[in-house]
C-alpha cells in the first residue's frame, strides 16, 4: 500500500530537516508512527523578548496537505499578540487558501502549497519577533504590546522563564 | 604476480571487516550546530546524553550544565541515551548554550573596561586600586580587582566588619546624614525629581536602615547575589526600570560605598572614582537603549580616554582617563575634596587616632601581616595630616599637577615593559595589597606634590628625607620578604586545589578560579562553587 502524497512529503522534508536543521527551530514527531503530527521546539529567537527561551509547538498536518495548511499549537505557554491564549497560531500563511471572506489578506498572503514546515516555523520565529498587530488573535497581549510594553514584555519573560524551566 | 593484485585489497577488506564488530560501541559522527557555530562530534552510539554533552562542552568552550541539546522537536534531558532519540549518524543536532552561571570563569575574562565599573569595585577597591596603579602599574590590575570584588563578596565578614565599624554606623543609622550624603548628588537629585518615589524612598529612614541592614546580614547578601540575574530582568521590565537602575547603583550605591570605603581604606581617592562616574556619566539624561549591562558587573566603558593611544599597552585605561578628567576638570576634584561627607570623614579620622589603631587592628588583610600594619600604624598620623594639608588639597586642583601624575603613571607603564622583574616584585595580586595601594596612592601624590618628577618605584630611596618613599621601601622590602605571591596560582593553591578534587569537585579550572577568587580559603571556595552549582540547575 503507497502512502498518500502528504505522508511521502512530509517524510521527505522530516528527513531533510534531521539532517540539515534549520537555525532556530528542531522538528521531530509526536508520535513516530503519525507522520502527520509533528512537535517542533523552537528556539527563541536572539535579540527579541523571547530569545532564551524553548517553545514547544505542535503541527497538525491534513491528508490533503500541501493543498491546505496545517495547524500550528503552541504546547508551551506563550504571550503573543498573534497567538491565542490555547497555543493557537494565528499568521496569515496557515489561513486556508483563497480569498479571505472580510478581505483582509490577499491570497498570496495565505497558504500556498509551496509553503513547507522550514517555511512556516521561519515565518513564525519572524513573527514572533515582529508581531502583527493589525489581526490579533489575543487581543490582551496585542493592547498591551501596543499600549503598557513594559508589562508585555514582563509576561513574555516569564513566559521565557518558564519554557527554560521545562527543559 | 597478476593473481596477487586482487588478492591484496581484498585482504584488507576483511581486516575492516574484522574490526567493526570489534567495537562493541559504534563510533557515529554528528553535528552539532549552535547558531554560530558548528562541530563534528564523534560519540559512541549507546552513549547516555550527559555523555555526550560532555564531548560537546569542551569543543564549544563551555561547561556541560550549559548546555541544552534539541533533536527533533525534543529536549535531550541527561538521563536519556542518544538511541532512545533516534540520533543516527550524519544527522544534526541543535545546540543551545545558556548564560555561564555568573562569576568563574566570567570574572577575570571580562573586559577591562568593565571592571572599574561593579560598584563594589569602584566604590569599596576601584579606587585604591585604580590609584595603586598609578604608583604601582600591576600588571594584574584587572584580576587583583576582580579578586577584590569576589573576596568582598565571599568573604561576608569584611563587608560585614566594615559596616560594624562604629563609624560606619554612626552615620549609616543617622538618616538625616545618610539622606543629605545621597542628595548631595546632582545626578542623585535629578533622578529624585524625575521619579518622585525614590525620593520617597530616601525620605524613608526605615528603608534606608533596612537597605544596609540587608548589606549587614551576609547571607542576605549573598542570596541577593545570586538572584540578582533574574531580578535585573525583572526590573528591566518596570518602565525606565533600566535606566533607574542604572542610576540607583550609580548614584546611590556607589556614594554609599564609597561613604564605606573612605572608612575602610582612608582613601581621599576613592570619592574621585565616583566624581568620575557623575563627570562622565554617558547615559545621563538619555533614554538608554542598549542591552542591559549587569549593574553588578561593570558599568559601560566611559569616556574614551585620549591619553591611551596603545589600549593593551597601557594597562588601565580607566586610570589614564580618570587622571585625564582630573586634569582637564580641576572642579571635579575641589569638590570631591569638599563634599561634606569626606571632610567630615577625614576629620573623624583624624580627630580620633584610635580609630584608626582599631581599624587596622581588625582588618583581616592587613591583620595578616603585622610588619605592615605596624607599617601602616606610624604612617598613618602623617598621612592623615596630609589629606588635611592644603597644600595637598590645592595640588589636587592643579592641573599641573595632576598632569605629573599622568606622567608617572606613563612612566611607570613603560617600567613595567621595560623591567617587568622589577615590578614583579610588588606587583602582586595578594590581599597586602589593598594597604599598599592605599599608601601607594596617597604616597604617589605626595611625592607628585614635592617633586613631580621623582619615580616613586624606581628610586624611593633618592630622597632619604621623604617620608613617603622611606615608607614605600620598608613597605615592598615587607612585602616581597613576607609572601611568596610570585608562584603560579596553581602552585600556591595546590593543596587547596587536591582537597577540591577530593570532595569532588571536578573541574579543575572552575577549583582554581574559586581558590583565587577567595585567596585560598578552602571554605569560601566550595561555597562559591556550591552556589554556581546550584545556579546552573535552574
Amino acid at each position: 500500500m503507497s502512502e498518500p502524497q502528504s505522508a511521502l512529503l512530509l517524510r521527505k522534508q522530516l528527513a531533510e530537516l534531521n539532517k540539515n536543521p534549520v537555525e532556530g527551530f528542531s522538528a521531530g514527531l509526536i508520535d513516530d508512527n503519525d507522520i502527520y503530527r509533528w512537535e517542533v521546539l523552537i528556539i527563541g529567537p536572539p535579540d527579541t523578548l523571547y530569545e532564551g527561551g524553548f517553545f514547544k509547538c505542535h503541527l497538525y498536518f491534513p491528508k490533503e496537505y500541501p493543498l491546505r495548511p496545517p495547524k500550528m499549537k503552541f504546547v508551551t505557554e506563550i504571550w503573543h499578540p498573534n497567538i491565542d491564549k490555547n497555543g493557537d497560531v494565528c499568521i496569515s500563511i496557515l489561513h486556508e487558501p483563497g480569498d479571505d471572506k472580510f478581505g483582509y489578506e490577499k491570497a498570496s498572503e495565505r497558504w500556498l502549497p509551496v509553503h513547507t514546515v522550514e517555511t512556516i516555523l521561519i515565518s513564525v520565529i519572524s513573527m514572533l519577533a515582529d508581531p502583527n498587530d493589525e489581526s490579533p488573535a489575543n487581543v490582551d497581549a496585542a493592547k498591551e504590546w501596543r499600549e503598557s510594553y513594559t508589562e508585555f514584555k514582563k509576561k513574555v519573560a516569564r513566559c521565557v522563564r518558564k519554557s527554560q524551566e521545562e527543559c | 604476480m597478476a593473481d596477487e593484485d586482487p588478492v591484496k585489497p581484498s585482504s584488507s577488506e576483511e581486516k575492516k571487516e574484522d574490526e567493526v564488530p570489534q567495537e562493541e560501541a559504534k563510533k557515529i559522527s554528528v553535528t552539532v550546530k549552535t547558531p554560530k557555530e558548528k562541530e563534528v562530534v564523534e560519540v559512541a552510539e549507546n552513549a547516555s546524553v550527559k555523555e555526550f554533552k560532555e564531548i560537546v562542552a569542551p569543543k564549544f568552550s563551555s561547561e556541560p550544565d550549559q548546555l541544552c541539546l534539541i533533536f527533533a522537536g525534543k529536549i535531550m534531558k541527561d538521563g536519556d541515551t542518544l538511541t532512545q532519540h533516534n540520533i543516527k549518524d550524519g544527522l544534526t543536532i541543535h545546540l543551545v548554550i545558556r548564560a555561564k552561571p555568573k562569576t568563574s570563569d566570567s570574572g577575570p575574562s571580562r573586559p577591562p573596561a568593565d571592571v572599574n565599573a561593579t560598584p563594589f569595585g569602584l566604590g569599596a577597591l576601584g579606587g585604591l586600586i585604580g590609584l595603586e596603579s598609578m604608583g604601582v602599574n600591576s600588571n594584574n590590575f584587572m584580576e587583583l580587582q576582580n579578586r577584590m570584588q569576589t573576596e568582598l563578596l565571599s568573604n561576608p565578614d569584611m563587608l560585614r566588619q566594615v559596616l560594624d565599624n562604629p563609624l560606619v554606623q554612626t552615620l549609616m543609622n543617622d538618616p538625616e546624614n545618610m539622606r543629605s550624603l545621597i542628595t548631595s548628588n546632582p545626578q542623585m537629585q535629578e533622578l529624585m525629581e524625575r521619579n518622585p518615589e525614590i525620593s520617597h524612598m530616601m525620605n524613608n529612614p526605615e528603608l534606608l536602615r533596612q537597605t544596609m541592614e540587608l548589606a549587614r546580614n551576609p547571607s542576605m547578601l549573598q542570596e541577593l547575589m545570586r538572584s540578582h540575574d533574574r531580578a535585573i530582568s525583572n526590573l528591566e521590565s518596570i518602565p525606565g526600570g533600566y535606566s533607574a537602575l542604572q542610576r540607583m547603583y550609580r548614584d546611590i550605591q556607589e556614594p554609599m560605598l564609597n561613604a564605606t570605603a573612605e572608612q575602610f581604606s582612608r582613601n581621599p581617592f576613592s570619592g574621585l572614582v565616583d566624581g568620575n562616574a557623575t563627570g562622565a556619566n554617558p547615559q545621563q539624561g538619555s533614554e538608554n537603549r542598549e542591552p542591559l549591562p549587569n549593574p553588578w558587573g561593570g558599568r559601560s566603558p566611559g569616556t574614551p580616554s585620549p591619553t591611551t593611544p596603545r589600549p593593551g599597552v597601557l594597562n588601565t585605561p580607566q586610570m589614564s582617563s580618570l587622571l585625564q578628567q582630573m586634569s582637564e576638570n580641576p572642579q571635579l576634584v575641589q569638590g570631591m575634596l569638599n563634599a561634606p561627607y569626606t571632610r567630615s570623614i577625614i576629620e573623624a579620622m583624624s580627630a580620633d587616632p584610635n580609630m584608626a589603631n582599631s581599624f587596622l587592628a581588625e582588618n583581616p588583610l592587613i591583620s595578616r601581616n603585622p610588619a605592615l600594619q605596624e607599617q601602616m600604624r606610624q604612617f598613618m598620623p602623617q598621612f592623615l595630616q596630609q589629606l588635611q594639608n592644603p597644600e595637598i588639597q590645592n595640588m589636587m586642583t592643579n592641573p599641573q599637577a595632576l598632569n605629573a601624575i599622568m606622567q608617572i603613571q606613563q612612566g611607570m607603564e613603560t617600567l613595567r615593559q621595560t623591567a617587568p622583574s622589577l615590578i614583579n616584585t610588588f606587583g602582586i595580586p595578594q590581599a597586602t595589597n589593598t594597604t599598599a595601594s592605599t599608601t601607594n596612592s596617597t604616597g604617589t601624590t605626595t611625592t607628585a606634590a614635592t617633586s613631580p618628577t621623582t619615580n616613586t618605584t624606581t628610586a624611593p630611596s633618592a630622597q632619604p628625607n621623604d617620608t613617603f618613599s622611606e615608607f614605600m621601601a620598608r613597605m615592598m622590602a615587607g612585602m616581597t620578604a613576607g609572601h611568596d605571591t610570585n608562584l603560579p596560582p596553581e602552585q600556591r593553591y595546590q593543596q587547596q586545589l587536591e582537597q577540591l578534587t577530593a570532595m569532588g569537585f571536578l573541574n579543575r579550572e572552575a577549583n582554581l578560579q574559586a581558590l583565587i577568587a577567595t585567596f585560598g580559603d578552602i571554605n569560601a571556595a566550595v561555597e562559591r562553587l556550591l552556589a554556581l552549582g546550584q545556579l546552573s540547575m535552574s
